[in-house]
């Protein structure tokens, strides 16, 4: 709609699936941040002439006087799914990333959400490059050409963001061994400190959850005893 | 050092579509009603648009803008406030993503272009609608409307003349279910046409009597609370909203004579700021005392009194409050005070028995003496009113003055109900208001054939010559059904326009105005059907059918009748209009298509906030630290 005349400056072509995803996904969040805060004023918040430094959307304003911004506090921060060191999605795909960019071994971590009492898979697979909603792995998966995959069972799903992911199985078992030692001794430390808990709880409540914790860690340990073999 | 904050594209957009979500729940027919408490524990139950949105806190200037815009809509045509700001989102969504897209406006571009080129669509939209838009109405959405016959106020079983259910009670009908509840709205519109029949001037317009209704509505009715709402009732003559000062003698219903004063009858001993020179006027008594000078008020007091009750004065209406003495002086003379009557209860008065106001008590003339038929006391919830009756006067042949009297539960309720029937008094204004013929629409026609504006391009088969000499006015009192019809209709014709102009030349500007607005029309439909998309598709099925039925229709008439009239093919209303159909008016959806477009410009035109410390406009800004001015746009296109 421009009336200038330097349309050759600017080559205009029409956004890639990629970029309509995420256009459409802003799109979603101004609707969400727009309805929420419809609700505040219906609630009597008072909407102020500001807007947020950090993300520019227009401040509210609580009677007690303590300013509050919708999409800072209340939704999921647009940029912060993106960050590593906040959000176990995007470390994931970080990780990923990094094993399809270089053929080496992969760092042993895996961001333990459940403090090592969760139980892991155990299908040991070459992760692959998963369609995932944040713009680093979109980057990152259509840079590079996932490498050929071994004809193992595919990757849990959904499990994987709550289990540990697990070291390809390659021919690196050196690597293996210590790993898992590290994973059994973590696991029997649990293990003791349940028991001791167990022993001096004095409520059902506390007692079930102890059993169903040392449970788990039963099975970890029977998973990580299985592996090294 | 004043602080300037820049505004963008994006806030105007995040204002509106806050407001949007504030009242798309209250929206349509099966929209809720809003639950206000305020601190006293009072609480109120609405769902008129302008009062939710005037009940929030904004401070951003935006925000405040629209809503400013908005009540001023309302206080015009008395409805569509919801409407409003639902066809501002949707318009400035689109608007939004267009400017984004627009070819030179990459994701390099700067903010200020992608506000410029939202600025210039949103003056293309306005221009468009200025000078085409009405045209438009008048030749692809009228004609499926019906004119209701303003004649008879009649309930609709008992009207022979025009077909059952299109009537004025039944516009008022569907207005009031929207704004109040569905149960009390078919007697509401029954009272409100029983006052509009008690005041219609035979040899007048309905609109002036509508108008005199509007402009006098606070004096014409009186809130009663603490009663069922089906009390309400329309009673003869008026009603002052004061209590007798005096005690009233009068019992029976004898005719009385009635003065109205403005002034004080005793003259005020000492005001602020007078000054009483005492002692001199040539007497050489030497005294210096204020006692000569309060007996001179006294007698000419009496000599008041004794003047009016000469010319046979019962009854004193006075806009201020008289002093003891007189109060004292006409009880004696048995003659009945009102004080603190207001100016508009009292230019009413004037207005209706036709005297003139008494300003100097010293010259009482004949022509300040009015005559009534009654004037008694009445009680009308917890309140006691005067209330007076009119002799039929030469001016005024057929008209009885009554007013009306409104109950509600509490008096919240009440209040709600009367801003409801004065709404829909203006609404019913709007409806019949002679359209005016502005002068971008008397000024275009002889440049018609220069640009594109031909309608009917494809379809008109006779020379343009002739059409230039047409006017396309839309007939007072054009209604169509309720339920998104409007929006189906116009969105249509927008389309076919903007085919035609595309196809036929030149100013083909990327995105067409006419697809905009065709777009954004569609909004209000698919809220109104949002608990139910089947309707929506069939509605819109139904209605897509006739425009596709009758495309020459209007055309043919026309020329067979060579007249310039916007014909409504015959008296029968079109088979869009089915029985349970509500009824909307034409006219105000095109003011509301208008207001929200100049509401839009003015937003988008807005691109600086500058903090002020001190009031700029002490009358109509509450919050007098800000104030905005749209700043010339820094780069160029």
């Amino acid at each position: 709609m421009a009336l200038n005349g330097d349309e050759e400056d600017f080559e205009w072509e029409p956004p890639s699936e990629a970029e309509m995803k995420v256009i459409q996904a802003r799109r979603e969040r101004q609707d969400k941040i727009s309805k929420l805060m419809g609700d505040y004023l219906l609630k009597g918040y008072k909407m102020l002439g500001e807007c947020c430094d950090l993300c520019g959307t227009i401040l509210l304003q609580d009677k007690q006087q303590k300013n509050y911004c919708v999409s800072c506090q209340e939704l999921d921060s647009d940029i912060d799914k993106d960050n590593p060191a906040l959000n176990a999605q995007a470390a994931l795909s970080q990780v990923r990333e990094r094993q399809l960019a270089a053929q080496s071994p992969p760092p042993p971590h895996a961001p333990q959400l459940n403090g090592g009492a969760s139980s892991s898979q155990s299908g040991g697979t070459v992760p692959q490059p998963r369609p995932e909603h944040c713009e680093g792995a979109a980057a990152g998966g259509r840079a590079l050409l996932p490498p050929p995959v071994a004809p193992t069972p595919a990757a849990p799903a959904a499990a994987t963001t709550l289990a540990p992911s697990r070291p390809p199985v390659s021919p690196q078992s050196s690597t293996l061994r210590p790993v898992l030692q590290e994973a059994e001794e973590a696991v029997l430390t649990k293990l003791r400190w349940a028991t001791t808990q167990l022993q001096s709880s004095a409520s059902l409540e506390t007692s079930i959850q102890l059993c169903s914790l040392i449970t788990s860690c039963a099975s970890s340990l029977r998973s990580l005893k299985e592996l090294s073999q | 050092m004043l602080s300037v904050k820049h505004l963008h594209l994006k806030h105007a957009l995040q204002t509106v579509c806050t407001l949007e979500a504030v009242i798309l729940r209250s929206f349509g027919p099966e929209g809720g009603q809003v639950l206000f408490t305020r601190d006293t524990g009072q609480a109120m139950l609405s769902c008129s648009g302008t009062q939710i949105l005037k009940a929030l806190r904004l401070e951003h200037p935006l925000a405040r803008m629209v809503v400013e815009c908005v009540w001023k809509h309302s206080a015009v045509t008395g409805d569509g406030s919801k409407t409003f700001v639902l066809l501002l989102a949707s318009i400035l969504r689109l608007i939004h993503a267009a400017a984004s897209k627009a070819p030179g406006v990459s994701q390099w571009s700067t903010e200020a272009a992608e506000a410029a080129t939202a600025r210039h669509l949103a003056d293309k939209l306005l221009a468009f609608a200025m000078t085409e838009l009405d045209d438009l109405i008048c030749v692809s959405v009228a004609p499926h409307g019906f004119c209701v016959s303003s004649e008879d106020f009649t309930t609709k079983t008992q009207l022979p003349s025009c077909p059952n259910g299109f009537c004025v009670q039944a516009l008022l009908s569907s207005f009031f279910h929207t704004r109040l509840d569905y149960v009390h709205c078919d007697f509401l519109s029954g009272l409100a046409c029983e006052l509009l029949g008690h005041w219609k001037f035979q040899n007048d317009t309905l609109s002036f009597a509508l108008q005199f209704l509007n402009d006098n509505f606070p004096a014409l009715h009186t809130q009663v609370s603490g009663f069922p709402v089906s009390s309400s009732h329309v009673i003869e003559g008026q009603v002052i909203h004061r209590d007798f000062a005096t005690p009233c003698l009068q019992v029976n219903n004898q005719p009385v004579k009635a003065v109205v004063v403005t002034e004080y009858l005793q003259p005020k001993l000492l005001r602020r700021g007078d000054m009483l020179d005492l002692g001199c006027g040539g007497r050489v008594t030497g005294e210096k005392s204020i006692i000569p000078f309060s007996a001179w008020t006294e007698r000419s007091l009496e000599s008041v009194i004794a003047t009016l009750q000469s010319l046979g004065v019962s009854v004193l209406l006075c806009a201020v409050k008289q002093s003891a003495a007189a109060l004292a002086l006409a009880a004696q003379a048995e003659m009945c005070l009102v004080e603190c009557v207001s100016e508009e209860e009292l230019s009413l008065f004037v207005r209706l028995s036709g005297v003139a106001p008494i300003s100097d008590c010293w010259m009482i003339q004949p022509e300040n003496v009015a005559t009534l038929t009654f004037c008694k006391p009445i009680q009308l919830g917890a309140h006691r009113y005067v209330h007076v009756a009119f002799c039929d006067s030469e001016e005024r042949v057929g008209v009885k003055p009554c007013s009306l009297v409104i109950c509600g539960s509490g008096e919240v309720q009440t209040e709600q109900y009367a801003s409801a029937f004065q709404d829909a008094i203006r609404m019913l204004f709007t409806t019949w208001e002679p359209t005016r013929m502005t002068e971008t629409t008397a000024l275009k026609k002889p440049v018609q054939s220069h640009q594109c504006t031909s309608l009917n391009a494809h379809n008109l088969t006779e020379d343009t010559v002739c059409r230039s000499s047409d006017v396309y006015v839309l007939k007072p009192g054009c209604v169509i059904p309720a339920g998104g019809t409007f929006e189906f209709l116009l969105h249509h014709a927008l389309l076919q326009h903007g085919r035609s102009c595309s196809a036929s030349n030149y100013t083909n500007t990327g995105v067409g105005v006419s697809q905009i607005l065709a777009d954004a029309l569609l909004t209000v439909p698919r809220q109104i059907y949002s608990h139910n998309l089947k309707s929506f598709l069939q509605t819109q099925t139904r209605v897509t059918s006739f425009t596709s039925n009758q495309p020459h229709h209007f055309m043919l008439l026309k020329n067979a009748r060579g007249t310039t009239e916007d014909p409504e093919k015959g008296d029968e209303p079109s088979k869009l209009f089915t029985l349970d159909s509500g009824l909307e008016s034409v006219s105000c959806k095109h003011q509301l298509l208008l207001a929200v477009l100049q509401c839009l410009t003015s937003l988008l035109r807005v691109n600086a906030v500058v903090r002020t410390h001190t009031a700029l406009h002490s009358a109509s800004h509450t919050h007098a630290k800000m104030s905005e001015e749209s700043a010339d746009d820094e780069t160029e296109d």
